[in-house]
């Protein structure tokens, strides 16, 4: 999936941790047991935001056991029960990561078209067994897919036009979580709304690159209509800091109108990290550009 | 209303909600706030006005859906059929509604337009145009209630605001003396409440 989707470990208590990362486990191994070992690769933390998402709506149990794990296979670790449980968060993931090797391969540079595929045909087989599964999720996000393609060309198309495409699929991927048609409704417009945030996080974290390389990004758009000029060195402009700031805040502040009406309870204090610290720290250090591991300070010091 | 609350406001509905959200968030509310919870307990008093403001709210909102010029009252257009989008918009119909906004020629476009297409943006998830919209509507007509509302509330959120979130997230920096002083009290007497004793002088 994206990886904008993670808790912010610093304020995440043990236990938390533990149950969080249980799940990514669980997530991973049932990628592997139904769907093959290569697509276990491409799992990333949003998936067990999803998955405890599902266990938290729906009400479920976690079932958890040591086991080892392929990477780190000399400790054992916790690690949650594969089950019809995080079948959901492993299916959205196999699904949206087959359509995304697709898309990289239309229209991204020469080392991620060769990644894609390479990756592809470990995603076929999946991909059918996941759509039996979950057609019409598959049919949306083929859709939300074909529109990304058409609002690309739109060069005056603007920010919430460019967002809309991902805002869909999250959109159809939250929505299917619901047990009743008040609850689909909001988790509809939390999906929305978390879609918006991924995709503005997203084109700040690729604009850098997108200049150099004359991509198509919604941020270069804004930048020519409204006149900001900037070669793509150094820090970002700060009228552009301030346009994502408010665009990233206000879907914020509606995901998080949405979240506090689903009331949930079971896993109440990891969501809440995530949907109130997790995203606003992922998005912060996407604008410090700290997000990527190449530029991580790992030696420097940090100031708190 | 009489007591000059903006009924919206103390439900905590949209101006758009349907009657079945009003009724829900009415319940709530009640839940809440009924005064028998409250017996021989000095916050009766408020709860009794707090329900009878809730009271007033949800009878205002009610008679206004009922009468099909939901918060009519407000806000009209002479230049267009608002109350037509009004009740395109609440009925969940937004692309109909947007068809109809779009029709109206640009030299006709007023305060209400804008409020409108800003409530069409905002329900299709269009946050940084409903926000323009919203803006711009309430430039033009600064004196109206409901779109300052509309405004005040994407504002907040403009500005980095979340609903529901803990307290204690990200507020232990700033410490001053005073609060310092009133955690030693508390704790004090949290130690007294068990038998033991934080401070002996007090």
């Amino acid at each position: 999936m994206f990886g904008y989707i993670r808790a912010y470990k610093p304020y995440m208590r043990m236990y938390e941790y533990e149950i969080y990362k249980s799940v990514y486990c669980g997530i991973c191994k049932d990628m592997d047991r139904r769907f093959g070992f290569v697509t276990r690769f491409t799992l990333s933390y949003d998936a067990a935001f999803l998955a405890l998402m599902d266990m938290s709506v729906r009400e479920k149990k976690l079932a958890v056991k040591n086991e080892r794990c392929i990477a780190h296979p000399w400790k054992k670790s916790m690690c949650a029960v594969c089950g019809s449980d995080l079948s959901y968060a492993s299916t959205v993931s196999v699904l949206l990561t087959y359509h995304k090797l697709k898309d990289d391969i239309a229209d991204k540079g020469f080392k991620k078209k060769l990644l894609a595929c390479c990756l592809l045909p470990f995603f076929r087989k999946p991909y059918k067994k996941a759509c039996k599964k979950y057609g019409d999720l598959s049919d949306k996000i083929s859709e939300a897919m074909k529109l990304q393609v058409s609002v690309e060309k739109d060069k005056s198309a603007g920010i919430d036009a460019a967002c809309e495409p991902t805002a869909l699929m999250m959109q159809a991927v939250f929505s299917e979580l619901g047990k009743n048609k008040r609850e689909k409704a909001i988790l509809a417009r939390f999906g929305y709304c978390l879609g918006r945030f991924i995709y503005v996080t997203d084109a700040l974290d690729d604009l850098k690159k997108d200049i150099a390389e004359g991509g198509y990004n919604p941020l270069i758009i804004y930048m020519n209509n409204y006149g900001i000029d900037w070669d793509g060195q150094g820090k970002f402009p700060k009228q552009l800091r301030d346009f994502c700031d408010v665009t990233v805040n206000m879907s914020l502040g509606q995901l998080a109108d949405c979240y506090v009406a689903l009331r949930l309870k079971r896993f109440r204090e990891i969501l809440d990290n995530i949907v109130y610290l997790g995203l606003k720290y992922t998005y912060d250090s996407v604008k410090q550009e700290k997000f990527n591991k190449k530029n991580k300070d790992r030696k420097g010091t940090t100031t708190i | 209303m009489t007591n000059g609350k903006d009924p919206y406001v103390v439900l905590g509905v949209q101006r758009s909600a349907s009657e079945e959200e009003v009724k829900a968030a009415y319940k709530e509310l009640v839940k809440k706030y009924h005064p028998d919870q409250y017996e021989g307990n000095p916050l009766k008093d408020v709860a009794n006005e707090k329900m009878a403001e809730i009271n007033q709210a949800y009878d205002e909102i009610i008679n206004n859906i009922r009468n099909g010029e939901a918060s009519s009252r407000f806000s009209a257009s002479a230049n267009f059929d608002s109350a037509a989008v009004r009740n395109l918009i609440q009925t969940g119909n937004i692309t109909e509604a947007d068809n109809v906004l779009s029709r109206v020629d640009p030299a006709m476009r007023d305060a209400e337009w804008y409020f409108l297409k800003g409530s069409v943006c905002y329900k299709r998830g269009w946050f940084n145009e409903a926000y323009d919209n919203f803006s711009r509507a309430s430039s033009i007509n600064p004196g109206n209630a409901e779109y300052a509302a509309a405004l005040n509330q994407l504002g907040s959120q403009r500005n980095g605001q979340m609903n529901g979130m803990p307290s204690g997230y990200y507020q232990n920096k700033n410490v001053d003396a005073a609060s310092c002083c009133c955690d030693l009290i508390c704790l004090d007497s949290c130690c007294e409440c068990m038998g033991g004793d934080l401070i002996p002088c007090c």
